[in-house]
């Protein structure tokens, strides 16, 4: 499913984030990824959204090589993928069903399979009597929901979750983590990267551990074992 | 389509929520609009005036007296060369002398004198001018050294109506008004296009949240930009309805009052061809507003 074979990425500033980095997560996989700050997380996810190119390697993603991706397809590639993030991204001038369904507006989605998804969808996330407020009328767990909510509504194959419960108190984290795995258990591969070893340590997944843009451990059933985790 | 379609109603939308830019921009691009329709209408209303005055005007070049026909012939055509005549027409002593009987018919002093005197009026050329700038150069033809000894000395070469004063300043008025329309249009131009690219600036830092998620969730670069341009081009599109709104209310409103001025022609062609003045005053503020967002965008939206 994804793919990095000796993968490189240095800045322009000549600051390597990821140095021949070698990685490969199965279809259906649950994978976590944690690593300090700087340790080059964020830098493997903004590969895989593309909003990084990689400096040399090979990177593959559901099957797609990403050297031979053209500006012009990178749209195609981030609908292929869901994302989710820290600050949940949500646009706070539209309903929570507007929001789920921009998605798929963007990808030029009917009217008719919008109005049809959307509160399926809301309903999969335990939003569906929320599809017409505004994200400040909701609490920071139903709005990582919203988030998850857009980021599947397409039916990608991966979803990313780059530090979900970040903003979020141990209860909803721990929905939040909850949830990611019913989507796990439907059939999506699940990236997941956090600093919370509570969650890590609970999961009882496979664990990557990077350092100084490397893998230092892999693990099927990992745990923590980073210093400051919370 | 249906992405199209999306990219108008976001633009819509987009011009609606910031009202107070939208408002702003709508209105230098409103007084930009008119100020080019008035502009326009000036030029065309002054053209035909000038037009109407010059039709009028007729130069006449007196002869010395005994002058050989082939000498005629040379002087018509020097005149004619000058290429901005439009008709040549000769007056013999006699016809001058009739011309002038007819003129004087009631008075009888006048009409006594020219029976003593006998005929002392020159010949002449009557210049008819196709162009109501060139009458110095048709004029400065009389003062060349072969063509200077055959004219009448006693008689200068004169404006017939003798109001060559009057028709100059005209002239020179509406050469000045035409030029300043044509750079109070460039300048405020200049000034909408400045004026739109920074409200469009401004949308792109203010949604910068909303253009971040689109990219996330994929949307194509068109589907991003599409919203901007359009919301530029609304500007367009609405301040040229106002402003050729303004415009004929002006010239209809002004038009009776301007005795000097023919406006008539102007005022027929606006009611005839509404649609191409919109048309072309839509184009126009189209132009502006896209030439302006693509600048802010590609300055300050990078995807």
């Amino acid at each position: 499913m994804i793919l990095f074979d000796r993968v490189t990425k240095v800045y322009p500033n000549q600051m390597i984030a990821l140095s021949g980095l070698n990685l490969h997560i199965q279809p259906k996989e649950f994978v976590t990824i944690v690593g300090s700050s700087g340790a080059g997380k964020s830098t493997l996810i903004k590969l895989l959204t593309r909003e990084e190119v990689h400096s040399s390697g090979k990177l593959i993603v559901g099957g797609l090589d990403y050297d031979t991706i053209t500006p012009r397809d990178v749209p195609l590639v981030r609908r292929r993928i869901g994302v989710v993030f820290q600050d949940f991204k949500l646009l706070p001038g539209r309903r929570v069903g507007e929001n789920v369904a921009f998605a798929l507006e963007v990808s030029g989605a009917p009217r008719r399979e919008i109005k049809r998804a959307v509160p399926k969808m809301l309903q999969l996330v335990g939003l569906a009597s929320k599809e017409g407020a505004y994200p400040h009328e909701l609490s920071g767990g139903e709005r990582q929901r919203v988030a998850i909510a857009r980021a599947l509504i397409r039916q990608p194959k991966i979803l990313i979750a780059d530090e979900p419960t970040g903003n979020l108190d141990p209860k909803n984290a721990w929905e939040i983590i909850e949830l990611l795995l019913k989507i796990n258990r439907f059939g999506t591969t699940v990236l997941l990267t956090t600093h919370n070893k509570e969650i890590v340590n609970a999961l009882k997944r496979r664990v990557i551990t990077i350092n100084r843009g490397r893998i230092i451990k892999d693990e099927e059933q990992g745990r923590y074992t980073l210093e400051g985790g919370k | 389509m249906l992405q199209f379609w999306r990219v108008l109603i976001a633009g819509t939308k987009n011009f609606l929520r910031n009202a107070w830019l939208s408002t702003a921009a709508t209105a230098v691009m409103t007084i930009t609009l008119t100020i080019i329709v008035i502009s326009f209408i000036s030029n065309s209303a002054l053209t035909d005036t000038v037009k109407g005055l010059t039709d009028k005007i007729v130069l006449s070049v007196y002869l010395r007296d005994g002058i050989t026909d082939q000498q005629k012939d040379l002087i018509k055509n020097r005149l004619q060369g000058t290429g901005d005549v439009q008709q040549t027409v000769y007056i013999s002593k006699d016809e001058a002398v009739a011309r002038y009987k007819e003129k004087n018919k009631n008075d009888v002093v006048q009409l006594e004198a020219i029976e003593i005197t006998g005929n002392n009026l020159p010949a002449s050329y009557e210049v008819h001018l196709s162009d109501r700038n060139k009458l110095n150069d048709v004029i400065k033809v009389a003062s060349d050294t072969d063509i200077k000894p055959l004219l009448d000395e006693k008689n200068p070469v004169s404006i017939t109506g003798s109001r060559k004063d009057a028709i100059q300043n005209i002239i020179h008025g509406s050469n000045f008004v035409i030029q300043l329309g044509l750079i109070a249009s460039l300048i405020f131009l200049l000034i909408s296009t400045l004026i739109i690219f920074n409200t469009i600036r401004m949308a792109i830092f203010t949604r910068r949240d909303e253009i971040e998620i689109m990219k996330l969730v994929g949307a194509t670069k068109w589907f991003i930009r599409g919203p901007f341009l359009f919301e530029a081009t609304l500007y367009g599109v609405v301040g040229a309805f106002i402003a050729t709104g303004l415009a004929y209310a002006l010239l209809l409103g002004s038009g009776p009052k301007l005795t000097y001025i023919d406006v008539q022609s102007t005022i027929a062609f606006f009611t005839t061809y509404p649609a191409l003045i919109i048309g072309a005053e839509i184009l126009i503020g189209t132009c502006i507003g896209i030439l302006s967002s693509l600048l802010a965008m590609s300055r300050y939206l990078k995807l």
